[in-house]
């Protein structure tokens, strides 16, 4: 716990870690999935477009589970996030 | 692999898993570069005919969103801004693919998207700006997307007139603006409708899906298009699209229609234009499973079939809208993209055809320039 606000380590996909240098997790605070995003965008700008649309909804093929459960249709701001948790970030099957 | 020298042609390729780039001195022997943005598809690219060195590429990841990326080097490096275009949050809609780039009169650039949309950016594709006027157009969510989707996929700027353009959109069809994009006027007069014996009129709504449109190289006030429903001209002062179809295949003589996706003009030749008949919307194939290349060098009155060259039997594939261009030599050379990956081309203005690449993915767009500029 940082600052009141939950420690949380968040995986990347293949496909978006050439905004984080490779790396495929990063440790952040912030008390809500929203506020992840926002941080992770500051630190590695680009990454917040990648993931939410233009209403600030997480994009359509873009899954997110916390600790293996997928948060579904919530909203980045309804998703409360908890010291210790892993987000991890999938993009969906599909396609061909 | 040998720098590209001002002058070698260079055609870009989009496809659904990348973007490929081909070079030439003589329009002979060809180099090719990448696979760029693997696995992504690409729907439109295209080398700034401005400057000659820019490579502008619409790069769709149907997961992590569109983005409109360059490259100045062939493909050496390329840069990716930190977003694309962006409709705005009260508008409710999200892009979620480039259809098309349009270098401007001007240095900026504008982008064609799905969900239909105009696009502008000032500073390279790092920020772009809503064209309201057209967006927002009241109706908007009477708008029906073709068979692709509701996508902008036309932008055609009028040389020497900054304020005028027109877009065509699938399925709400051809928007023209005279006023730099404040106000658009629905162009969509004497098009065949969707129902029997029902012909659209100009600046009223209704249904009709442009394929494309491109103007004539000597006159940008006469345009050819392609629609759903047939193949038109269009110049000043007519008060309507006429349909130009003399010596085009016909497949179904109750409705005589005919149907494709792309049309090109020459790149100097007045009145010279080309498209690729397919069967039908039922089926939309090439015509027999015989490729050819129409070219009428009349405006329209008469089309000829060009197959020298081409697959004439067995050629069951789809030559999209953005899939054939010309580049700006002389003799013209022409280039078209199938669905199943073959790259032909023509060194003579569409006579005699041969095959440039194989194997790649269904092809989405290409465009050829000239490296350097001419």
């Amino acid at each position: 716990m940082v600052g009141g606000e939950p420690r949380v380590r968040v995986w990347l996909p293949r496909a978006l870690r050439e905004y984080s240098g490779g790396e495929d997790t990063v440790e952040l605070s912030g008390a809500t999935l929203a506020k992840v995003i926002e941080r992770l965008n500051a630190r590695f700008p680009g990454l917040g477009y990648r993931l939410l649309d233009d209403q600030g909804r997480m994009r359509r093929y873009v899954l997110v589970f916390v600790n293996e459960d997928s948060v579904g249709d919530a909203g980045p701001d309804a998703v409360r996030l908890r010291d210790g948790d892993t987000v991890h970030i999938v993009p969906s099957v599909a396609g061909g | 692999m040998a720098e590209p020298k001002k002058g070698d042609t260079v055609v870009t390729v989009g496809t659904r898993k990348g973007v490929f780039l081909f070079v030439s001195r003589d329009r002979k022997s060809w180099t090719s570069r990448g696979p760029y943005f693997e696995g992504e598809t690409v729907r439109h690219a295209i080398l700034d005919p401005w400057d000659g060195k820019t490579i502008w590429a619409g790069v769709t990841s149907e997961h992590f969103g569109p983005i409109v990326a360059r490259t100045r080097n062939l493909g050496g490096s390329w840069t990716t801004p930190k977003e694309g275009p962006r409709f705005p949050k009260e508008s409710g809609i999200t892009v979620t693919r480039i259809w098309q780039i349009q270098p401007g009169l001007d240095g900026e650039l504008w982008a064609g998207v799905e969900p239909a949309g105009l696009f502008r950016s000032d500073d390279g594709a790092t920020s772009w700006s809503s064209v309201a006027g057209l967006n927002d157009q009241p109706d908007r969510k009477e708008w029906p997307p073709g068979n692709g989707g509701l996508c902008l996929h036309t932008i055609l700027p009028y040389p020497g007139q900054r304020k005028r353009m027109m877009i065509g959109i699938s399925a709400a069809g051809l928007f023209g603006t005279n006023d730099g994009g404040v106000s658009w006027r629905k162009m969509n007069g004497g098009i065949r409708g969707f129902t029997p014996d029902k012909v659209l009129k100009d600046g009223e709504g209704g249904v009709t899906c442009p394929h494309k449109i491109v103007r004539d190289a000597k006159d940008p006030a006469v345009l050819y298009m392609q629609n759903h429903r047939g193949v038109y001209r269009r110049t000043r002062g007519d008060p309507a699209w006429t349909i130009i179809e003399k010596g085009l295949p016909v497949v179904n003589k109750k409705d005589p229609s005919s149907f494709g996706f792309p049309v090109i003009a020459h790149p100097y030749d007045r009145g010279t234009a080309f498209i690729v008949p397919m069967e039908g919307d039922f089926n939309r194939v090439v015509h027999k499973g015989a490729m050819a290349v129409f070219r009428t060098t009349d405006g329209g009155k008469r089309w000829e079939r060009l197959s020298k060259g081409l697959p004439q039997k067995d050629a069951w594939f789809t030559v999209l809208r953005d899939a054939m261009r010309t580049d700006d030599s002389d003799p013209a050379g022409i280039y078209v993209g199938t669905t199943t990956g073959q790259l032909y081309y023509s060194r003579d203005g569409g006579d005699r055809w041969q095959l440039l690449a194989d194997h790649l993915q269904p092809i989405q767009s290409v465009e050829a320039g000239t490296f350097g500029g001419r």
